[in-house]
């Protein structure tokens, strides 16, 4: 419990693109349908990290069928709503799971499968696997389980699929609200000068969702060992050239 | 025929091809469905699945070639849908004609090709060299097909293919008089309409989804419209040379949808033709059958 304490908490609600204003009464009208057809087709990116990706195919194909919920696979970030990460989380992968998390467009959610996701699960005791995968990232929905079966994934996302028809399913606001606590925690994994190409305090900016924890000493230390982006140098490596010379 | 009423068919026509579309998508989907002994999904599910992209917070553009790309790809097709005529409304089919349907279905393409450029992303790149590739195999034999139909008919207007077609009953229709060519392009449609076994292009798990790698929000939506006409169109055209076009609504909606089930129920049983192979498939066997059945048209 204590651990839950931590994560600040932002008390009001913001609501983006300034929705509170409105006073036009269609204006919900429109957002529920919004949030129905969200809730109705949800692409997902799996990230399989660990077992539990073997329990993904069965709840697709013919027995469990996730498409008659609207759930389809998608395989890039761009395109993908819902953020699965299936099993354990080392080190070296959650640097890659921060970088996808970040090229999904919003609306977008995680769901940990797995109890390794939830509290390390057998790998506790192991020195390169990031445990706890809601310090890093907003996750929306545990799956926990040693694996889960499909019928518990299944569940898992129509928990989710109420989440988002009711208009709960917000969490990703959550990352632009508190990004300095996430990425303190980052930082504390991966060293001080970690940096993503995504410039996730812009965004914040954009959505309107600057708060006070979006900025603080860590985003500061982000700043001091911030190196601009860089588009990729055209080299083509000619090893006839190479070899002449 | 009044301007008001032109202007109402040229509105009417890409809704009903839109919708008609739509209904293709789901029908495609609950095919490949209980081919796999699924359930499939949900009546509204293509609509959903447009307007959740349409409604994304986060719209990623990559420049203003991008977003003219995706009205290009959408744009032709929607053009296209005013040259093809269904029961009721002709549209622009009297002054267009079938030569200008043909270069109306090639600019989806390049539309795509320039937004996917502009993207700069490898995979997308990759992807649309492919299509383009794919693009040119089945062009030679659909535009075989098109000119052996029209030299049958003696005419390039799609209204009266038609007619003459609906005027003679069965016997006169295009699959009676050139069954060869209709072989020819039914062989041709799958790779028209872009689905398997010639969909290396979109392969997903080796480049990505190909062309899509860097569509996300707005960008796919629009191209899950382009989806609904692309069905819609290959399958209008080939009712309208081969099958006698509609009579009224019904049998139009019955040929239409019964051209799209037959690729689609052969689609989801076979894996991927590489590129290559696409190539040397599309440009011997529907050429071959095609050339027989154009002399035999001719003769």
């Amino acid at each position: 419990m204590s651990e839950l304490q931590k994560i600040p908490v932002q008390s009001e609600t913001t609501t983006v693109g300034g929705s509170a204003k409105r006073t036009n009464p269609l204006a919900h009208v429109f957002d529920d349908l919004m949030n129905f057809c969200r809730a109705r087709s949800m692409f997902m990116l799996h990230y399989c990290t660990g077992c539990g990706a073997i329990e993904l195919p069965p709840a697709m194909t013919s027995r469990f069928d996730m498409e008659r919920l609207g759930i389809q696979p998608m395989v890039t970030p761009r395109q993908a709503d819902i953020l699965l990460i299936t099993g354990y989380v080392s080190v070296k992968t959650l640097k890659r799971i921060i970088l996808t998390y970040e090229q999904m467009a919003a609306p977008k959610y995680v769901i940990g499968i797995c109890s390794c996701t939830v509290n390390g699960g057998m790998y506790w005791q192991s020195y390169a696997t990031a445990k706890v995968l809601k310090d890093y990232l907003p996750v929306d929905v545990y799956i926990a389980g040693c694996m889960p079966r499909p019928e518990a994934v299944i569940e898992g996302l129509k928990d989710l699929m109420d989440d988002i028809k009711t208009g709960q399913a917000e969490n990703w606001k959550r990352y632009f609200q508190n990004y300095d606590h996430y990425l303190g925690n980052q930082q504390k994994l991966f060293g001080e000068d970690w940096q993503t190409p995504t410039d996730i305090i812009a965004e914040a900016r954009h959505y309107g969702l600057m708060t006070d924890n979006t900025l603080g000493e860590h985003t500061a230390l982000l700043e001091k060992h911030q190196r601009p982006l860089e588009a990729l140098g055209m080299r083509l490596k000619n090893r006839e050239k190479q070899a002449r010379e | 025929m009044s301007i008001s009423h032109l202007i109402l068919e040229l509105v009417l026509m890409p809704l009903v091809a839109f919708l008609a579309g739509l209904l293709m998508v789901l029908m495609m989907r609950r095919i490949g469905a209980r081919l796999q002994r699924r359930i499939g999904p949900p009546f509204f599910q293509p609509l959903y699945d447009i307007l959740k992209l349409y409604g994304k917070k986060t719209q990623i553009s990559h420049g203003m070639i991008h977003e003219m790309g995706i009205i290009m790809a959408v744009g032709g097709f929607v053009a296209a849908t005013t040259l093809l005529p269904v029961p009721g409304m002709d549209g622009l089919a009297d002054k267009g004609g079938i030569i200008t349907l043909t270069y109306m279905l090639m600019i989806p393409s390049l539309g795509l090709a320039l937004g996917v450029g502009q993207c700069a992303n490898p995979n997308g790149s990759i992807g649309i060299s492919r299509a383009l590739t794919a693009m040119l195999a089945y062009d030679i034999p659909f535009v075989l097909v098109v000119f052996g139909a029209a030299y049958v008919y003696g005419t390039t207007n799609l209204a009266e293919m038609i007619a003459i077609q609906q005027h003679q009953g069965v016997s006169s229709w295009g699959i009676t008089q050139m069954p060869l060519l209709a072989l020819a392009g039914m062989m041709t449609l799958p790779a028209i309409m872009g689905k398997q076994p010639f969909e290396i292009y979109v392969a997903p798990a080796e480049i990505a989804t190909g062309p899509m790698v860097e569509m996300g929000g707005k960008f796919m939506g629009g191209l899950f419209v382009m989806q609904c006409f692309q069905l819609y169109i290959a399958s209008v055209l080939y009712a309208t040379l081969f099958l006698g076009g509609g009579e009224n609504w019904i049998s139009f909606l019955v040929k239409i949808f019964l051209v799209v089930e037959i690729p689609m129920s052969i689609a989801f049983l076979f894996p991927r033709y590489r590129t290559e192979d696409v190539l040397r498939l599309m440009w011997k066997w529907p050429v071959m059958v095609g050339i027989i059945g154009l002399a035999m048209a001719m003769n």
